[in-house]
């Protein structure tokens, strides 16, 4: 428990800005990815002859890069901001930091890329980088955990703010949920081994990505507004549920599949308990916004309160989806598509791009431009919503089109002016990025922490407490 | 804090932990170990005994369509849902997945699902279609994978012949199982209130619209007809083989065995256009199209008409003389007696031989398959056993077995 004597912990500065650094850089990279794969859905020939600019490992490339490369690296610049000040201790160590960098970036991300573009992968979502490189990324989610748990434990457990509870859950289940979904469905067969493949699909952004960015939801927002937040009881009860939940939702990937309907069901209603549970967490996390607004002048604020907004979208849409008839409907549509896009581009790069900013900011030597962070966001949210309501609306269109008696291909033509538009949303959203990246290294070094009128962490300390604990 | 309210909640956040790790130990167990259990029992029975794996190129074959995420536009998994029964036929059962390490289910479809996919096209349709997929397939956005041929279409190298050999595997291993196989997958199930399991073997195991068929009831074409929608379909869907004047020469015919008919070639009666659209050439790339209304293919159907430019050459009776009589001798073992394609030998044949009766070859087309012969089909170049008059004389002759339907 930290006391007014306490000293200011140490944040590893350097750290937060190489995974900053590094989290921009395989964003980029990702996002290219990205554009490439969409535009080739117009024009196939684009890239034609070059096997590894080929769609499917593009495909393979861009969410790898985007779940690994870029909210990896933003999550771990966020943890090392965030991790000292919470716990009033340091992470355990500086050189481990640099390995853990070198690693996650230089032994997962590039060759993890040079091998799926020369095609040695495995075709399984959210686990398309092969087993070579899989050993790393477990190594990895070893290190962090070695390099950001300890701290958490050597403060009594009552004394947790709800991001560290988030922090520890994400790392502790996510390295207990990768294996499952990247090693299993190569030595189990088919339907046995797609069972194991739905519950990674989930636990890929259920106990990696959104503890992750709830965890920076719940920091950036007190922190970020100087206002407590609203219901610390709340805020626990809404983080051990949504664990409990989120790991029984996997097989609603596969419903109306061969595998088991008790264990299809078991997943549906544990999808729709979830969206009730997230209802609640970003009830909390709307109530704490109050006084500052939905759009708070604060760049890293502004950007995690738009991330509360979709994930409340996000996560009522996938509660809908899951539900059989909705379920039979647009599965295999671009509406998943557009669905997982409100995910990892809306909700989560939101909130990693807050807390990224929110760290950033209060490194007393890096460059800031406010100016152009509120560019970055106001480009992103029109982008998000341009590509998410594309793909929606074809996704309603393939699915009814599917469903009538229409030959197969009268999909794929109406689904073109979707798929045009969803790659013009391609523009604002490039954009937004390179005025995200303008904002971080532009400016005058040390002008993000002059904007901040008040001590960054004496005084943002005593607001991520628990209720009833001496500040 | 004090100690006294501090105790009871580190106990509750430890019991917490203790739960939300058990969660996760129940989600593997419930979602994943359980399930995988049923599915194991469930392969074992209703497999067949020795169920037909993968050889050693379709293996390789896998290999790259799981490297090049194939399985990201094509699913492999007909669900139980009537619109994909509809669609794809009978819904996957786990024993069919036996050999997928791992899976490649997918989670969503650009193009059709293709766990039924073997044997729908023909290899050269597949290798055209990797090679140029738009010289088959005019508005699809499939990736070429040209860089899996030495160059031309008809020139696959390893890759291209091992993915082929793969896509014909799919759904292959039930399809061989043949009835002996639903039956002992039926018994197996062993639940005969299951909806599930009742669907599972309500459909026909392959409902491809595409898949060609010998011989099989065409539906009554409504004798009037959109044309310009007919042209309309006919540019989307069959000139990148048939060629704009459907004279054979689409960029999509190019590498196909046997080439796509010269249509202009050709007076074509309306039963055999519907029977060429309806249940396809087996044995050719000509696939059949009934994800097409009845009206819309008679709407192809008289397009295709459309493109013979009739006038008939009159043929001096000594000429037919001759002709009868190389026809007798050289040609009824396959054309049969009447020119109906049904001699004694056709049924032998991959590719039926040209029923003259409902489809008449211009007296050139009708030369040009008799010097050349037909190349991908049993029609040889007679050159070398017949003269040229009597080539000339059974060309003409041939022709005459037409009969034209009365008021066109």
């Amino acid at each position: 428990m930290m006391s007014d004597g306490d000293a200011v912990p140490n944040v590893e500065t350097g750290l937060v800005y190489a995974h900053g650094l590094a989290a921009l850089a395989t964003l980029f990279i990702s996002v290219a990815f990205g554009i490439l794969a969409s535009i080739q859905l117009l024009a196939p020939e684009v890239g034609a002859g070059m096997p590894w600019l080929g769609w499917g490992r593009i495909r393979y490339a861009h969410t790898q890069g985007i779940m690994l490369g870029w909210l990896g690296n933003a999550f771990f610049a966020f943890l090392y901001h965030a991790v000292p000040i919470l716990t009033g201790r340091a992470v355990s160590s500086a050189r481990l930091g640099r390995w853990l960098f070198a690693l996650w970036n230089f032994a997962v991300m590039v060759p993890g890329w040079v091998l799926v573009m020369a095609g040695i992968s495995q075709p399984l979502e959210w686990a398309e980088f092969p087993i070579g490189v899989d050993a790393f990324v477990i190594i990895g989610l070893v290190l962090a955990c070695v390099q950001f748990l300890p701290p958490f434990f050597s403060r009594g457990l009552e004394s947790l703010y709800v991001s560290s509870w988030y922090i520890i859950g994400g790392l502790v289940f996510t390295l207990l949920a990768y294996p499952m979904g990247n090693i299993v469905p190569e030595i189990v067969p088919g339907a046995q081994g797609a069972a194991f493949s739905g519950l990674w699909i989930h636990d890929a952004v259920g106990l990696f990505v959104t503890p992750m960015a709830v965890a920076i939801l719940y920091f950036v927002i007190p922190a970020g507004s100087g206002r407590p937040i609203y219901s610390h009881f709340l805020s626990v009860l809404g983080f051990w549920l949504l664990f409990f939940v989120y790991p029984l939702n996997g097989t609603h990937h596969y419903v109306y599949s061969v595998i088991p309907m008790e264990a299809q069901l078991t997943a549906i209603a544990a999808s729709a308990i979830l969206g009730v549970t997230v209802i609640l967490v970003v009830f909390n996390l709307l109530m704490s916004l109050r006084g500052v607004g939905i759009f708070p002048r604060d760049a890293g604020l502004k950007l995690v309160a738009m991330s509360t907004i979709f994930y409340l979208i996000v996560s009522i849409q996938g509660s809908l989806q899951a539900q059989m008839a909705i379920n039979q409907a647009v599965h295999f549509s671009d509406w998943v598509i557009g669905h997982s896009h409100l995910a990892m581009l809306g909700f989560a790069t939101f909130a990693a791009a807050g807390g990224l900013v929110h760290a950033w900011q209060r490194i007393p030597w890096a460059r800031y431009n406010a100016r152009a962070l509120t560019w970055s966001y106001w480009l992103l949210l029109a982008g998000v919503v341009m590509m998410v309501a594309s793909l929606t609306a074809g996704g309603i269109v393939e699915a009814q089109l599917w469903q009538s008696d229409e030959p197969w291909l009268e999909s794929v033509r109406a689904a073109r002016p979707f798929w045009i538009l969803r790659s013009l949303s391609a523009i604002p959203i490039a954009a937004g990025f390179i005025a995200l990246l303008v904002g971080l290294t532009t400016g005058p070094r040390g002008a993000g922490l002059r904007a901040i009128d008040s001590d960054p962490v004496r005084e943002v300390t005593p607001l991520l407490k628990r209720a009833g604990e001496p500040a | 804090m004090t100690a006294r309210s501090g105790r009871p909640l580190r106990m509750a956040y430890l019991a917490a932990s203790i739960a939300g790790v058990a969660f996760f130990v129940m989600s593997v167990a419930l979602l994943g170990i359980w399930p995988g259990r049923v599915l194991e029992r469930q392969v074992r029975a209703m497999s067949p005994e020795r169920p037909l794996g993968l050889t050693v190129s379709e293996e390789r074959g896998r290999v790259i369509y799981s490297r090049e995420g194939c399985a990201y536009c094509h699913t492999q998994q007909v669900r139980y849902v009537h619109g994909d029964m509809k669609r794809f036929g009978a819904p996957t059962l786990a024993w069919e997945t036996r050999f997928d390490f791992p899976h490649l289910w997918g989670t969503r479809r650009i193009g059709p699902d293709l766990a039924r996919a073997g044997s729908v096209r023909t290899d050269d349709w597949h290798y055209a279609h990797l090679f140029a997929p738009r010289s088959i397939v005019a508005d699809s956005v499939m990736p070429s994978y040209a860089w899996l041929f030495d160059g031309a279409p008809d020139r696959p190298k390893l890759g291209a012949r091992d993915l082929v050999a793969y896509l014909q595997t799919l759904g292959r291993a039930r399809e061989i199982a043949g009835p002996e196989g639903e039956e002992r997958a039926r018994e197996g199930c062993n639940c005969p209130d299951d909806t599930m399991s009742q669907m599972a073997f309500a459909s026909p195991i392959n409902a491809s619209p595409a898949r060609t068929r010998k011989s099989l009831d065409v539906p009554a074409f409504p004798s009037e007809v959109d044309e310009r929608r007919g042209r309309t379909l006919y540019a989307a869907n069959c000139a990148s083989c048939h060629g704009p004047r459907g004279a054979g020469d689409g960029p999509g015919a190019a590498s196909l065995l046997p080439a796509p008919s010269d249509l202009s070639a050709h007076e074509y009666t309306t039963a055999r256009v519907a029977d060429a659209l309806w249940n396809g050439v087996a044995g050719t790339a000509m696939q059949a199209w009934r994800d097409h209304s009845p009206g819309d293919l008679a709407a192809i159907a008289r397009v295709v008409q459309r493109f013979h430019s009739g006038q008939d050459a009159a043929v001096p009776d000594d000429l037919v003389a001759l002709g009868e009589r190389v026809y007798a001798a050289n040609c009824v073992q396959c054309h049969g007696q009447d020119g109906r394609g049904d001699g004694s030998a056709a049924a032998e044949l991959t590719i039926a031989p040209t029923n003259f009766g409902i489809q008449r070859p211009t007296l050139s087309q009708s030369l040009r398959a008799l010097r050349e012969g037909v190349r991908g089909t049993r029609m040889a170049s007679w050159t070398a056993r017949l003269s040229e008059p009597e080539i000339f004389a059974v060309a003409a002759y041939v022709r005459r077995f037409f009969e034209a339907e009365g008021g066109r």
